[in-house]
């Protein structure tokens, strides 16, 4: 049976996702003799741009460059997987979106009457195509896309964690730091496979792997904050920071935004 | 026993393997290894996890395998236990755990480390969180090889079965006969206990009530609290749902097998073959695991009232108040 052909891609993002798959470095040459990669932006400057099985893809689409690419990408691929949060929910570059128009943060950053990228409002991949798999993470785990890696060519469908951080820190016995220390934690809405790092080393999540997907209870993890006497601005901002595109977090900015008379945002 | 001969004989349990109790770690207690007495924290209210983790593990490799040779090796680890400390709600859901796990179909991995763990009881004091009162699950009558009950200067010890009935005249150097004084103080002590109880939940007939209210608006209302992630079944002393995944190793032959606790509260758990998930919704789960914990296992009830789904929820659900408000009391 021939090799499956592989293309990894970059749109609007830190390369961090394509990292954590070089990151498997002892395992590489391994890999290799199970597939083919014909595309790899971040580790080769070889780009075939030809029919693959799989594409994986990190990245938001910011630019119309991005959704040309995407569109292209997926036309010829059998699989499209999203990786890392930017592929996902748009991730940080999405955190002041329905908040500020796209002129104004351009105007921001780069000065009036200024235009050197023709913008999008970031958004992850599925906006605009249809995606296979998301793998969640800021960056992902390497553990995680080999994992991936292997269940695709083992013939499984892989694993995907659509649980909460709190599902690890119970299995690895880490102390409860939002009930226990009152901490503002994010674990009950961040989708786990990080296998509980920053709680277990008594760091609350800032939620960096992202809220899960049609699970999120943004509402209620602002009451539990809220009544842990955290601010109301500090919470939505740090809801916002990895999910602001997610649509528990989206509907809970907008109903914060018409309490106050949209005197927020900036 | 004396108070003074603690220390001495937790040192001599070594004798029946690596003991466990109670330690404080940060704010809550959890059950991790010992050296010596004063290591635990005895008068503890609740661990985050039960002592269910020692039989039915957090996570657990269960084989390798190997499709090439169409094997598998167990990987069992085999060491014996004392778990030193276990109160009597603990003890309770041991033995639904026990029920589950060991009757009919017995699962091995379950099976070996429960005849390799030697269970001591030992007396605590309810807090505010505590309905075990209301559960019959307050006083171990068996389930356990030693009992402790602490009182002014000395332990009344109660032997639950052979093996520590061997323990008992193994250590023989440590214990006294009881004197009527001593069932005086013991009868007190259990009294006042009985009395400190504040918290209370009414479950007589809560299996039909839970049914009749299937259509309570309650499930509803708190669902929208839930955050379904899990952490009441995961702290549960009787929850027992586990997943099972293959990790494939490089060569995308051999690979491994892993099992680890699940919770009905998560959406994969009620998701089968062909996508369909029979509880798609949190209304759905939440409202099914409170008529799984207010069901009963032969003549036991799912549920020890120990406290710790309402003490470790993150959004605060209360598990008797819930119950409470199903009944119509609130």
């Amino acid at each position: 049976m021939a090799k499956p052909k592989i293309g990894i891609y970059g749109l609007t993002g830190c390369g961090g996702d394509q990292l954590m798959i070089l990151n498997l470095e002892n395992e590489l040459l391994d890999l290799l003799r199970n597939v083919e990669i014909v595309a790899f932006q971040e580790a080769s400057s070889v780009q075939q741009d030809e029919e693959v099985d799989i594409a994986f893809v990190e990245g938001s689409v910011s630019t119309e460059l991005d959704l040309e690419r995407l569109k292209d990408v997926r036309k010829r691929s059998r699989m499209l997987i999203a990786i890392g949060d930017c592929a996902i929910g748009g991730c940080v570059q999405a955190m002041r979106n329905q908040e500020m128009t796209m002129k104004e943060k351009m105007e921001e950053v780069y000065g009036k009457g200024e235009e050197y990228f023709k913008v999008l409002e970031p958004y992850g991949l599925s906006k605009y195509v249809n995606v296979d798999l998301e793998l969640q993470g800021c960056p992902i785990e390497t553990t995680e896309i080999r994992q991936v890696f292997l269940s695709l060519l083992h013939g499984d469908t892989p694993e995907i964690k659509d649980y909460p951080v709190c599902v690890e820190c119970k299995l690895n016995e880490y102390q409860c730091l939002l009930v226990d220390k009152g901490m503002p934690c994010l674990g009950p809405i961040i989708a786990a496979g990080c296998n509980a790092r920053c709680p277990g080393l008594g760091i609350d999540c800032v939620g960096c792997r992202g809220p899960i997907m049609n699970e999120t209870n943004a509402a209620e993890e602002l009451h539990t904050l809220l009544e842990k006497g955290y601010d109301e601005r500090y919470i939505e901002n740090r809801l916002r920071f990895f999910g602001a595109n997610f649509e528990g977090i989206l509907k809970l900015s907008k109903m914060l935004r018409e309490k106050t008379g949209g005197a927020r945002g900036k | 026993m004396t108070s003074e001969s603690l220390d001495a004989f937790v040192n001599n349990l070594e004798t029946y393997g690596k003991i466990y109790g109670p330690v404080k770690t940060g704010e809550s207690c959890s059950f991790q290894e010992i050296s010596q007495s004063k290591e635990m924290a005895l008068n503890y209210s609740r661990t985050m996890i039960p002592p269910k983790k020692f039989f039915l593990k957090l996570k657990e490799r269960m084989f390798i395998f190997d499709e090439r040779e169409c094997e598998y090796e167990e990987t069992l680890e085999d060491g014996k236990i004392v778990v030193f400390g276990i109160h009597p709600c603990d003890i309770y859901a041991l033995k639904l755990m026990d029920k589950i796990y060991l009757d009919k179909n017995p699962d091995k991995y379950y099976q070996m480390r429960r005849e390799n763990a030697t269970l001591i009881g030992y007396s605590c004091h309810p807090d505010e969180y505590c309905f075990c009162q209301s559960q019959g699950t307050n006083y171990a009558v068996d389930g356990f090889d030693l009992f402790l009950h602490e009182l002014k200067d000395k332990f009344l010890v109660r032997i639950g079965s052979e093996k520590g009935n061997k323990i008992a005249s193994e250590n023989s150097k440590f214990f006294m006969d009881v004197e009527s004084s001593d069932i005086q103080e013991f009868r007190e002590a259990e009294g006042k206990r009985e009395k400190e109880f504040t918290l209370k939940l009414a479950i007589n007939g809560l299996t039909d009530m839970l049914a009749l209210s299937y259509e309570s608006d309650v499930w509803k209302e708190y669902a929208d609290k839930c955050f379904g992630c899990g952490s009441c079944n995961l702290v549960c002393p009787t929850c027992r749902c586990y997943d099972v995944v293959d990790n494939v190793n490089m060569d995308l032959k051999s690979g491994e097998r892993q099992r680890m606790l699940n919770s009905c509260m998560l959406k994969k758990h009620g998701l089968v073959y062909g996508g369909k998930n029979f509880r798609p919704t949190r209304v759905e789960r939440l409202r099914n695991r409170f008529n799984c914990k207010g069901s009963l296992r032969e003549d036991m009830m799912n549920c020890v009232g120990c406290g710790r789904c309402t003490v470790y929820c993150p959004s605060k659900i209360d598990y008797v108040e819930v119950l409470r408000r199903v009944r119509g009391e609130l």
